[in-house]
């Protein structure tokens, strides 16, 4: 697990997968004109989900309500992580919190983008120093934008978000294949913070070779890891635990005991 | 050559093509249904951003969300019958949809009539029970029992208007109550002659819908938009289709019941908006009941106004 803490130089060029050209065009005139239309309606209509962990939270109102509204730009919020395109994480994300942002990230349908508001998600902001917080979120999933600010104004997440629905339509916003393509880059930074045993839900490499998103960094040291620990995952057992109720009915047996 | 001259052509005047125009008013009837449909989504999202003094949402909105929620790259399935709960949800409002005269078609409102177009509008809601019940979300469960309670609940002052209705038309043939209407102008309309049914009517209109004081099941800071919660991708798609359709089947149901339906294209379509905006228009003002105190609401005071309206319609 040792080349997971190496820290890139400053300056040097972002890994690029070979072969991947971003917004390569097919040959087909049809389907071209068929993804134009596409990548315009996914640009034009976006559901977020907001996970508010933070104090970049109280900026969104403003964003949403009457003085900025987002919905001039096909932006609405959504409450589940199955009908959201966009996961707003805004601010700091804990040890504890992250586990739930990765769960909620992994349910998300792709395409799906991931915006990191505040400093706290860029570099630990003010909370650097704290042994609870984990710093750079784009370590434990792919972030498409930053927006930095300590807090940055609603016209600023506005901008933000303009800048992903432009990537969009150019097809630049591809970054959620990259967590299939490197997930054991991926998972290896999230074991090590959260164990060894770590697993989530969402079986990513099975979902990574459905959708031929497969990549030669899918597997690794890491998910062989996994693969030593994971569970099998079982339906919940059907029950239900009321103490109000449970009182109630042990009462009832023993009146019908003492009759 | 001689099968040739054998042909009796002249029999060809007499075979009946009556049916050709029949299947392409069904095809006709479902893609009208849709476009106004995206309309009346627009208009309902307009409605909420003015209200709340937005902008709102770009003309075309309606269709970039059902174009992008259907080009999702990855779909997450819970089963067979959770997508054909889905097609069961879209497959009740295009049936029903068929069943309702518009000006210059009518389908199969002839051969149908108003009980068959009650059951046809049940469907969706028993097909969405199904999808959500594999779902196996909590969120959904509870979301789709609300919808149920909530069916139960508006369907007692529904049967009541229409049965006032079919009662004061002596007729459950919707395309008999539309000629009906329009050959005695507007004092014939629904809406004089049974102002208290139309009233009820307009409740159960709101309950239908779903709209603000009866949103029960829906509920998003509650239980994260009920039985909606398990669906992304191609399958919110779909329900969001099949809203356009369930606007579209309760404005112009209302409208044919009450306001005469259409002579032409531009006054149904006129009215048929007008009616829509009135359940948003109420919504946005309104918080949201509890499921006691709606099915509580329901049976008391549409009903009782209901049974008024019959009193008189019986007169």
């Amino acid at each position: 697990m040792t080349h997971i803490d190496q820290v890139p130089t400053p300056g040097a060029p972002l890994p690029v997968e070979i072969g991947v050209t971003p917004g390569a065009k097919r040959t087909n005139p049809f389907a071209q004109v068929f993804d134009e239309l596409v990548r315009f309606a996914q640009s034009r209509s976006l559901f977020m989900l907001h996970y508010c962990t933070g104090c970049g939270a109280v900026e969104l109102p403003p964003a949403m309500t009457a003085r900025f509204d987002m919905e001039r730009l096909g932006i609405q919020p959504m409450v589940s992580p199955r009908q959201a395109d966009i996961l707003l994480i805004t601010g700091y994300v804990s040890v504890k919190t992250l586990k739930r942002v990765i769960l909620t990230y992994e349910q998300m349908n792709s395409p799906k983008y991931v915006i990191g508001i505040c400093s706290c998600t860029v570099n630990g902001g003010m909370y650097w120093q704290s042994y609870a917080t984990a710093k750079k979120l784009n370590d434990y999933m792919p972030v498409d934008i930053y927006i930095a600010g300590c807090m940055p104004r609603p016209e600023a997440v506005i901008e933000g978000l303009r800048g992903l629905i432009e990537n969009i339509r150019n097809g630049r916003a591809d970054a959620w294949k990259d967590y299939y393509r490197r997930y054991d880059h991926y998972l290896g930074n999230q074991q090590r913070l959260f164990g060894a045993d770590w697993q989530t839900p969402t079986d990513v490499i099975a979902e990574a070779r459905h959708y031929d998103l497969f990549g030669p960094a899918t597997l690794g040291a890491h998910t062989a890891l996994l693969e030593q620990h994971q569970r099998p995952l079982e339906a919940l057992a059907m029950r239900i635990e009321i103490p109000e109720l449970m009182r109630r009915r042990s009462r009832a047996d023993q009146g019908g005991t003492a009759q | 050559m001689d099968w040739l001259s054998a042909v009796n052509l002249d029999g060809l005047a007499a075979v009946d093509f009556r049916w050709l125009g029949l299947v392409l008013e069904l095809i006709l009837m479902p893609l009208i249904a849709f476009v106004v449909g995206l309309g009346l989504v627009l208009m309902l999202r307009k409605i909420a951003a003015r209200l709340q003094r937005r902008v709102g949402p770009p003309l075309s909105q309606p269709l970039w969300d059902i174009i992008k929620l259907h080009a999702k790259e990855t779909q997450t399935s819970h089963g067979l019958i959770h997508e054909i709960g889905i097609v069961m949800a879209i497959g009740g409002y295009v049936a029903a949809v068929t069943l309702l005269p518009v000006p210059g078609m009518n389908g199969l409102a002839q051969q149908g009539g108003l009980i068959a177009l009650l059951y046809m509008t049940m469907i969706p809601s028993l097909g969405l029970a199904l999808g959500v019940g594999q779902c196996a979300n909590p969120n959904g469960s509870i979301g789709i029992s609300r919808a149920l309670t909530a069916m139960l609940a508006y369907d007692v002052p529904l049967v009541i208007v229409i049965f006032g209705v079919a009662f004061h038309f002596g007729s459950l043939n919707l395309v008999h109550m539309i000629a009906a209407q329009q050959a005695g102008g507007i004092a014939s309309w629904g809406i004089v002659q049974m102002p208290l049914l139309a009233l009820a009517g307009l409740f159960a209109l709101q309950g239908m819908l779903g709209k603000q004081p009866f949103e029960i099941y829906v509920a998003p800071a509650e239980i994260a938009t009920g039985p909606m919660v398990e669906m992304g991708g191609k399958f919110l798609g779909g329900l969001f289709v099949m809203q356009c359709f369930q606007l579209y089947t309760a404005g112009v149901l209302y409208v044919t019941l009450f306001l005469g339906g259409g002579e032409h294209w531009l006054t149904f379509l006129f009215k048929v908006f007008v009616v829509t905006a009135i359940p948003m228009t109420i919504a946005m003002v309104f918080p949201r009941y509890r499921t006691e105190d709606m099915v509580r609401l329901f049976w008391k005071w549409p009903t009782m106004i209901g049974l008024l309206g019959i009193a008189f319609v019986m007169n």
